[in-house]
């Protein structure tokens, strides 16, 4: 208190020594008892109030940034102070009284703020290189979100998709459709039990397996638990494929996902990592530790193999392109994941069948004249960036709606759809393919 | 006959003057990004050859040459956050908070004027007519006090920002450096429009030159909303940028840079806020000239005017939850996790504080209403009611203001045993808060119609049928509302918010057909007894300010949220705070500031009203006699 009163004084000195200074004056200068008494008693009401205010205003000034919960008080204190002023400056009632109603809400409002449960907003994260390796799980997990679907609590939003590329294929949520690839909810506990007992997958007698690779690299072997399955289909899909999901017409002995750290996605270990550790938090499972995860790795991927971790970005934002446009057409195929569904001709490795043809030469005037098309494309070109952009505009008989993604618009640079569009407008059936450019 | 025709001719030209005025940044601007931005760089671009720099638009994907530096990346020192022994931020909170009121106040006070005016225009009562020509007369006024203190804060906010965020000023400056070429101009044509209209009122108040006078504040209001416009764009880009690549670089394209994500919601939001908020303060102008009053003709006036005011003011705070909604809608479509961060994250219990607060504005109206039926005879009989009206009032707010989820930390979580509440949690879900509101609103309705009806009679024939017609269409109204909510709990959650679409519609129909059918069947009505404006109580006068001084909270609360939802951005993932106030202050912390700001803001501007007391003061007696009978004049040196 008598530091509030020393504070109080110290800031308010002025205004009360010219209060004081006034006090003198209508002494001498009143010749009106009266009069003289009335002005007496009214300064010395407006010192008091003066000094009561700043008392009111040095707890608020020392309790501006602290924990102190009573600060409300000097605002209602100044209501008070404000309130008895305008007994005696009647002609001044008004303002003080409304301001006093005014300090009085406002404390209402303060008090109530400072009520409700704290929370502060803590330091943003540095912004250096990610280090994977110090996080925690939760760390870990959101940086694995953020390379999957290109943002933390991006992963049921519809066409996120971040530098992994993952939902492409794979849906993430019990119900959703994942038609080129399983489903990975509940795999965490799927790949040590059902996967690893599976006869198919041979553990420990990788010469026994009947897929188009029977080992990562030579010698790397096969999985011995959960985390090194997840890791061994990532680095080697084709070492076994789950069943109704292989490249069709292998009979399921050929994985269409690429090798996850070769190009075109080519994710670092310390990036594995992370997306992994995110597949086991998301389900309220508790992780493997980062260095396990890596080690899981390092058993499948040789070290030559192993893409150092990018300089600048460690998971790209959401916007990032798959393909810019200056790449040569098989690539843009291959970089989009186009190939995994699609059979295109003369592109190499392009053998999919989830879904149809590309011969868009020949198809492409046929289906606009179809009795069913309702797009609104007039030429081949125009229908093939139609079926690129708005896939649901017409969907070709007998392939479901809703498999291909509608996030190509956004992810192929107008370039890399140009190139996209001339060759496929170029393709007709039984005549051989276009040259690549 | 000679006389008033070169009148007219110098009111046509001032006229015209003002719409050379509205152009001519325009027209100075054309040519700016076309020369000044755009060919240089392809000049440069036809000279290097190959050289030229290609950066893909971070929002609209576009491709553009790159014209631009990029983001410049701070490092805490006294180069890019020179600092006096003060937090920064605070500093920079404070005058920007301060020029916004002001701002917003100068803003809307000419809307008022306009429309007050077109009023007294159309008015065929003569009487009327001077009284609201008188009133917003009175309006502009206040607003031209104001406006200078306005310029002045706008100036200690530049130095301000200048000063201590040098780095970011200077980049945010490069890009719109057209655009605020562009707003400096507008401020000047705002100014001598406003200049023109202020000391055109007295010659140019008959007929064909009124008309003129008239359309004068139309163009005032233009360049006021355009200037408004163009502020609210760089706020729009630092929340959600557009027209540069990723490292922040211009690519050439002005008019990406304007038009970002959220800049169409936050104009129309902030038109309608700030018309709410001048509403507010004009109706605590009046209250406090009410309060001030010696005389029974002033507080006949202010009384009215203060009524006014307050009709203004909530005739925009209706509308004001939709265009919100607007806002919202689009920040979770620009980036779901600011959604997330706003209205379930870190900045969750503000929008408790403003749950509350809207609950706080429509009980002050409500208060307020009932109150100004005692200055009407006749509307005893609806007094008894009154309570009824507070009970479902109460109710609604109390459902209104109940959370769903909260942050937590993880002990609290774990002493919940959930994200929920045990009880709270399953009664806070959305359908039952939007009826909570939608009942508060409706009964809001009811409280105006009954108002306007207070000392008539409907003398129509079908009046009986009329009254049990509205009686029926509000008690359907209410049951629709409260049934929805409560069947919201049987039903699940992504079907229950589909309920806010009947409930919304509900409560908007009563407000539209309830008050298009009270004034008709009121056309010609049998008045009991008059209104005796002036026989107000001053507790309704202080439920004016109430609302006054809860619309201020209110606006600085959802400017903070709305600016520190940007978290540790100066402009949202291009260019990083990275001074030592980068994180989010506390609630506490935050209500105080806003207080503070909210305190100095009312301090300042009760001396504004207090200087303008001075002028008034000083010829009482011409103002009088200027227009005998009518009533009284707030007169100034005119």
């Amino acid at each position: 208190m008598g530091n509030l009163i020393n504070e109080a004084l110290s800031m308010g000195w002025m205004a009360m020594a010219l209060l004081v200074g006034l006090l003198i004056y209508f002494q001498v200068s009143i010749s009106d008892p009266v009069a003289k008494k009335r002005a007496t008693f009214k300064t010395f009401i407006g010192i008091i109030a003066a000094f009561l205010m700043f008392v009111a205003i040095a707890n608020y000034k020392n309790n501006f940034y602290g924990e102190n919960r009573l600060l409300p008080v000097s605002l209602v204190m100044i209501t008070a102070t404000t309130f008895m002023l305008a007994l005696y400056f009647t002609n001044l009632g008004a303002l003080l009284k409304i301001g006093g109603f005014m300090f009085f809400v406002a404390a209402f409002l303060s008090g109530y703020g400072n009520w409700l449960p704290q929370v502060e907003g803590g330091f943003p994260p540095k912004e250096e290189k990610l280090d994977f390796s110090s996080m925690t799980p939760q760390q870990l997990a959101d940086e694995g979100e953020k390379i999957i679907f290109g943002g933390i609590g991006q992963n049921k939003v519809q066409g996120a998709i971040g530098k992994g590329q993952c939902p492409l294929c794979h849906a993430f949520h019990q119900g959703m459709l994942g038609e080129r690839a399983p489903n990975l909810i509940g795999l965490p506990e799927r790949a040590g039990k059902e996967r690893l007992e599976d006869p198919k997958y041979s553990k420990g007698k990788p010469a026994a397996r009947e897929y188009a690779q029977k080992e990562a690299f030579p010698g790397s072997g096969t999985a011995e638990n959960g985390q090194e399955y997840i890791a061994e289909s990532h680095a080697c899909p084709s070492c076994y494929v789950v069943a109704g999901y292989g490249v069709k017409g292998t009979n399921d002995k050929e994985s269409p996902m690429p090798a996850i750290h070769k190009p075109p996605i080519s994710l670092s270990l310390p990036e594995l990592a992370a997306v992994d550790t995110w597949l086991y938090v998301r389900e309220g499972r508790e992780a493997p530790s980062y260095e396990e995860i890596i080690k899981s790795y390092e058993k499948f991927i040789p070290e030559a193999d192993r893409p150092k971790q990018q300089e600048e970005k460690a998971a790209g934002p959401a916007s990032a392109l798959l393909a810019d446009g200056s790449e040569p057409v098989d690539q843009i195929f291959a970089k989009a994941q186009c190939v995994s569904c699609h059979t295109i001709p003369g592109i190499p490795g392009a053998t999919g069948t989830i879904g149809p043809k590309l011969e868009e030469g020949t198809n492409a005037p046929l289906r606009i004249k179809d009795k069913d098309y309702k797009g609104s494309a007039k030429s081949t070109p125009e229908y093939i960036m139609e079926s690129i952009v708005d896939p649901s505009a017409y969907v070709v008989k007998p392939f479901p709606d809703n498999t291909m993604p509608k996030v190509f618009g956004q992810k192929l640079s107008a370039g890399a759809l140009k190139k996209i569009v001339d060759y496929l407008s170029q393709v007709k059936a039984g005549a051989p393919p276009p040259k690549i450019s | 006959m000679g006389l008033v025709t070169r009148k007219k001719l110098f009111s046509i030209m001032a006229l015209c003057a003002m719409v050379g005025l509205l152009l001519l940044p325009i027209v100075m601007s054309l040519p700016s990004p076309a020369a000044g931005e755009e060919a240089p760089a392809a000049d440069a671009a036809k000279k290097d050859g190959d050289k030229v720099e290609k950066g893909r638009d971070v929002y609209y994907k576009t491709e553009g040459i790159v014209v631009g530096a990029p983001a410049p990346k701070t490092t805490d020192g006294p180069k890019d956050y020179p600092r006096y022994n003060f937090e920064s931020r605070v500093l920079l909170w404070f005058a920007n908070q301060q020029h916004l009121y002001y701002g917003s106040f100068v803003l809307a006070v000419p809307i008022f004027c306009m429309v007050i005016e077109f009023m007294g225009v159309v008015t065929k009562d003569k009487a009327l007519a001077k009284r609201y020509d008188q009133l917003a007369y009175d309006f502009i006024k206040i607003s031209l006090t104001a406006y200078s203190l306005t310029a002045i804060l706008g100036g200690i906010l530049i130095f301000t920002f200048l000063t201590l965020y040098p780095a970011f000023f200077g980049y945010l400056s490069s890009i719109f450096r057209p655009v605020m070429h562009i707003y400096a101009l507008m401020f000047v044509a705002e100014s001598g429009t406003l200049y023109i209209y202020y000391y055109g009122w007295d010659k140019m108040k008959e007929g064909f030159l009124k008309w003129i006078h008239l359309s004068m504040s139309v163009i005032l209001n233009v360049i006021g909303t355009l200037l408004m416009f163009l502020a609210n764009s760089w706020i729009g880009f630092m929340m959600s940028p557009a027209g540069v690549d990723e490292q922040g670089r211009f690519l050439g394209n002005i008019w990406h840079v304007l038009h970002t994500a959220l800049w169409n919601p936050l104009n129309v939001h902030r038109i309608l806020g700030n018309m709410a908020f001048g509403g507010g303060v004009v109706a605590a102008y009046a209250a406090y000239k009410f309060l001030a009053a010696k005389t029974d003709e002033d507080r006949a006036h202010y009384d009215w005017m203060g009524y006014i005011a307050m009709a203004l003011g909530v005739a925009f705070l209706i509308p004001l939850p939709f265009a919100g909604y607007w806002l919202m809608r689009e920040v979770y479509a620009y980036r779901q996790q600011m959604g997330i961060t706003l209205m379930g994250g870190l900045l969750a219990w503000l929008f408790i504080i403003q749950a509350t607060m809207i609950g706080i504005l429509f009980l002050s109206t409500n208060y307020y209403l009932w109150q100004a039926m005692g200055r009407m005879r006749g509307a005893e009989k609806y007094q008894r009611y009154i309570k009824y009206l507070v009970f479902l009032l109460a109710c609604g707010f109390l459902v209104f203001i109940t959370p769903h989820t909260m942050v937590m930390t993880p002990a609290e979580l774990k002493a919940m045993g959930g994200q929920q509440h045990p009880v709270l949690g399953n009664y806070g879900v959305m359908s039952a808060k939007n009826g909570g509101i939608n009942v508060i609103i409706t009964t809001t309705v009811l409280s105006f119609v009954w108002y306007m009806r207070g000392n008539k009679v409907s003398t129509v024939s079908w009046a009986k049928f009329g009254n049990i017609f509205m009686g029926v269409f509000f008690a359907c109204a209410y049951v629709n509302i409260i049934w929805l909510a409560i069947y919201g709990y049987y039903i699940p959650a992504n079907v229950r918010v589909g309920l806010s679409v009947p409930q919304v519609a509900t409560t908007l129909s009563c407000l539209f057909f309830m008050f298009a059918l009270n004034s008709v069947m009121m056309k010609g009505a049998k008045q009991m007894g008059p209104i005796e404006w002036g026989k107000i109580s001053a507790r309704s006068q202080y439920a004016l300010i109430m609302l006054a001084t809860a619309f201020t909270w209110m606006m600085g609360l959802m400017g903070y949220i709305r600016s520190s939802v940007r978290l540790f951005w100066h402009v949202n993932e291009i260019m990083r705070d990275n001074s030592p106030w980068a994180y989010t202050h506390t609630v506490g912390f935050a209500a105080n500031m806003i207080s503070f700001n909210v305190l100095f803001f009312w301090i300042s501007i009760l001396f504004v009203f207090w200087l303008g007391s001075l002028t008034a003061k000083k010829v009482p007696v011409e103002a009088k006699a200027g227009v005998p009978g009518s009533a009284p004049q707030p007169a100034g040196s005119h």
